[in-house]
């Protein structure tokens, strides 16, 4: 690999000097590329087929969930199709004297539940009568939504808490970062369990369609702690440079010493570990629909649909309705997950190829 | 050392009281009358709750008394019986937590430590292999199959390898523990114990592969890259000594202080995976009492997960300390 980009250095030199000689008096900066240091994390992320295949996978999952039902628009996600139905189930019985018999039970529905896919529902309907295609689309805005939103606001408290605590050390590091550890010793997902269930006490009358929404608001309460730290170790260490002593002698405010000179220096790590994180929030959101702690039937995430599965019938006839929104939910995961590696690789100046 | 052990374990004591503040705040903001009708439902359900339960568990977290005073009332008496090691008597169960927690933690605990032997047994060697062989197609394929790992939704993938194993092949029985004919000798039942849970432990382990296998490629690329092995190479050692004796024993450093952190995964159960196969497992209870708000079985959970998360830290802070001798504690 090594040998392969010396060669490359080399060709890309002479091409230089043979262009250098053809234009000789031109000045150098028309020849030479500059190139600033986010094109070349660019550049560097873009060489990687990974994270392009994880940028197409999340693109064309927020192409397919936001442009989707513009296309897609005969059924809505919460409509019933109540295109009556008949069913006939056929049971041979064989009587003790030899003759068989064949049973025919006819069986009517009003709403054409748990159909087949067809042109009219290209992934079938589920138990309610529901089209399932709708539904990935307008469940995978929730889940989106949901990840970024949350995902900010974790780094939002993080940088906050962190960039305080790294910044003026001393009592409030020591406050903060007891609490980032009673935080990290929270058992989160069962906490997130109890919320969910007290949520639903009538007391606090919360629309139960929003429910998911308050319950990722309280994730992102308890969860901004590794953020914190990170940013924290990475402003202690930053802290001690020139460019800080310069900062200082310059008589900068405080925040804008903060904001403007020691954040900036955090953001590819920064960067990174959001992108890993909308992932895991995609998974956190789902499990928790999954358990029906999230929006009603009739509001149905990706979680909830796989929900279904818990009826034996559902799960082995009908992969029609649990398996697209697991898929989704795959590519999502993996997608973010594809681009925040790629990150992470283009960011690091060490790890260059 | 000792010094700093014992600063240590102040602090830990300090985080606990901070995790049981929160958890009792949180209980606290329970409308009573959310918990009477949860236990109404019950009741009706076919259970039977005495009033006197009722009303010892409203004495003993001071439900009734809703001023500052007598939050901080109900907080402290709260502590105390903790203190004593009494957790109250779960409604759902009937019985007192501890010994709730007790009785299922065996599955929980069966099934997390086989994955964890099993996740360790085949993540590292597909680390080092990854590590050894950067950038080439070995090192691509481990990567992109272990980042589909990582990425799987538990209760996604559980369901597939339930409908293609359990229901399509029916190699294996679907949910539970134990048949219900099941009436013969130990090896018998030993090996429909694993029949049941051969599944659940394959879904953990493809699950969690990816995270360490990840760990020890990024640590042995590092430990591959730094002067000594240089060293050892020119010395004209074999490529495996290089990387076996050389290499692979300064990864274990993080590996082994890992293992530490794991403590609280090996005793919590896995909700969800518990749940998808119906295993009768710690996590599946916690869940059914969590959703039934059964409040003297979720604290004392919640509790328990808290002190095994920090004795986890703990745990790993100094086993750093016993494994890399650079490190010197103070």
């Amino acid at each position: 690999m090594e040998n392969k980009e010396i060669l490359e250095t080399n060709e890309n030199e002479e091409i230089l000097e043979e262009t250098g000689l053809k234009v000789a008096d031109d000045s150098i900066e028309k020849n030479v590329k500059l190139m600033s240091p986010m094109q070349m994390v660019l550049r560097r992320f873009f060489r990687s087929k990974l994270s392009i295949i994880g940028l197409i996978m999340i693109l064309s999952l927020f192409a397919f969930c936001w442009l989707g039902p513009v296309f897609y628009n005969t059924w809505q996600p919460d409509e019933v199709d109540y295109t009556p139905k008949t069913d006939f189930t056929k049971t041979e019985i064989e009587l003790p004297d030899g003759t068989v018999f064949t049973q025919v039970v006819e069986s009517k529905d009003s709403k054409n539940s748990l159909a087949k896919p067809s042109l009219s529902h290209p992934l079938g309907t589920d138990k309610n009568g529901y089209d399932i295609l709708a539904r990935i689309m307008s469940g995978g805005k929730v889940s989106l939504t949901i990840s970024f939103l949350s995902v900010f606001i974790i780094t939002f408290f993080g940088v906050v808490f962190g960039g305080i605590a790294g910044y003026f050390g001393g009592v409030v590091d020591n406050i903060i970062m007891r609490i980032c550890d009673i935080l990290m010793c929270l058992p989160g997902f069962p906490i997130l369990l109890i919320v969910g269930t007290l949520l639903q006490a009538e007391e606090f009358g919360i629309d139960m369609k929003y429910r998911i929404y308050y319950l990722m608001g309280f994730l992102t309460l308890i969860s901004w702690s590794g953020t914190a730290r990170l940013v924290r170790g990475q402003i202690l260490s930053l802290r001690e440079q020139e460019y800080m002593v310069a900062a200082e002698a310059m008589g900068y405010s405080v925040p804008r010493k903060i904001f403007k000179h020691l954040v900036p220096n955090v953001m590819p790590q920064l960067i990174v570990s959001m992108t890993l994180s909308l992932g895991s929030m995609i998974l956190y959101e789902s499990s928790l629909s999954y358990l029906n702690l999230g929006a009603p039937d009739k509001y149905a995430a990706w979680g909830t649909m796989i929900n279904a599965t818990n009826e034996i019938d559902i799960l082995q006839n009908y992969f029609n309705v649990w398996g697209p929104p697991g898929i989704c939910i795959i590519i999502a995961v993996l997608g973010f997950n594809f681009i925040g590696d790629g990150l992470r690789d283009a960011l690091d100046p060490k790890m260059r190829r | 050392m000792l010094k700093y052990i014992l600063k240590r374990l102040a602090l830990s004591v300090l985080i606990l009281l901070g995790v049981s503040l929160i958890i009792y705040v949180l209980i606290r903001s329970m409308p009573v009358s959310f918990i009477e009708n949860k236990i109404n439902e019950m009741n009706q359900g076919g259970a039977t709750i005495p009033e006197e339960t009722i009303e010892n568990m409203k004495a003993l977290y001071g439900l009734e008394d809703n001023s500052f005073k007598g939050i901080l009332k109900g907080y402290v008496s709260w502590l105390w019986s903790i203190c004593k090691l009494d957790f109250g008597t779960s409604f759902k169960y009937g019985a007192p937590v501890l010994q709730v927690i007790r009785e299922n933690m065996g599955v929980s605990f069966a099934v997390a430590a086989i994955a964890t032997v099993f996740e360790f047994l085949i993540a590292i060697p597909l680390g080092i292999t990854a590590a050894t062989h950067q950038y080439s197609v070995r090192d691509y394929v481990v990567t992109v199959l272990v980042m589909i790992g990582i990425s799987l939704p538990s209760f996604f993938f559980g369901q597939i390898l339930k409908d293609v194993f359990a229901m399509k092949l029916g190699w294996f029985p679907p949910s539970g523990l134990i048949d219900a004919t099941a009436d013969y000798g130990f090896f018998g039942k030993m090996f429909d114990y694993i029949r049941h849970l051969f599944i659940p432990i394959l879904t953990v382990v493809i699950l969690s592969i990816g995270g360490r296998m990840r760990m020890t490629r990024t640590n042995m690329l590092e430990v591959m890259n730094s002067d000594y092995i240089r060293t050892a190479r020119a010395k004209g050692l074999k490529e495996k000594t290089v990387i076996y004796k050389h290499a692979f024993r300064n990864t274990l450093i993080p590996l082994v202080t890992s293992l530490a952190g794991l403590l609280p995964s090996l005793f919590s159960g896995a909700i969800i995976t518990e749940q998808v196969f119906d295993l009768p497992g710690i996590g599946n209870k916690a869940f059914q009492a969590m959703i039934a708000a059964d409040i003297p079985f979720i604290m004392g959970y919640n509790m328990f997960l808290a002190l095994l998360s920090v004795i986890g830290v703990l745990l790993a802070d100094l086993m750093y300390a016993v494994v890399d001798p650079r490190v010197k504690l103070g």
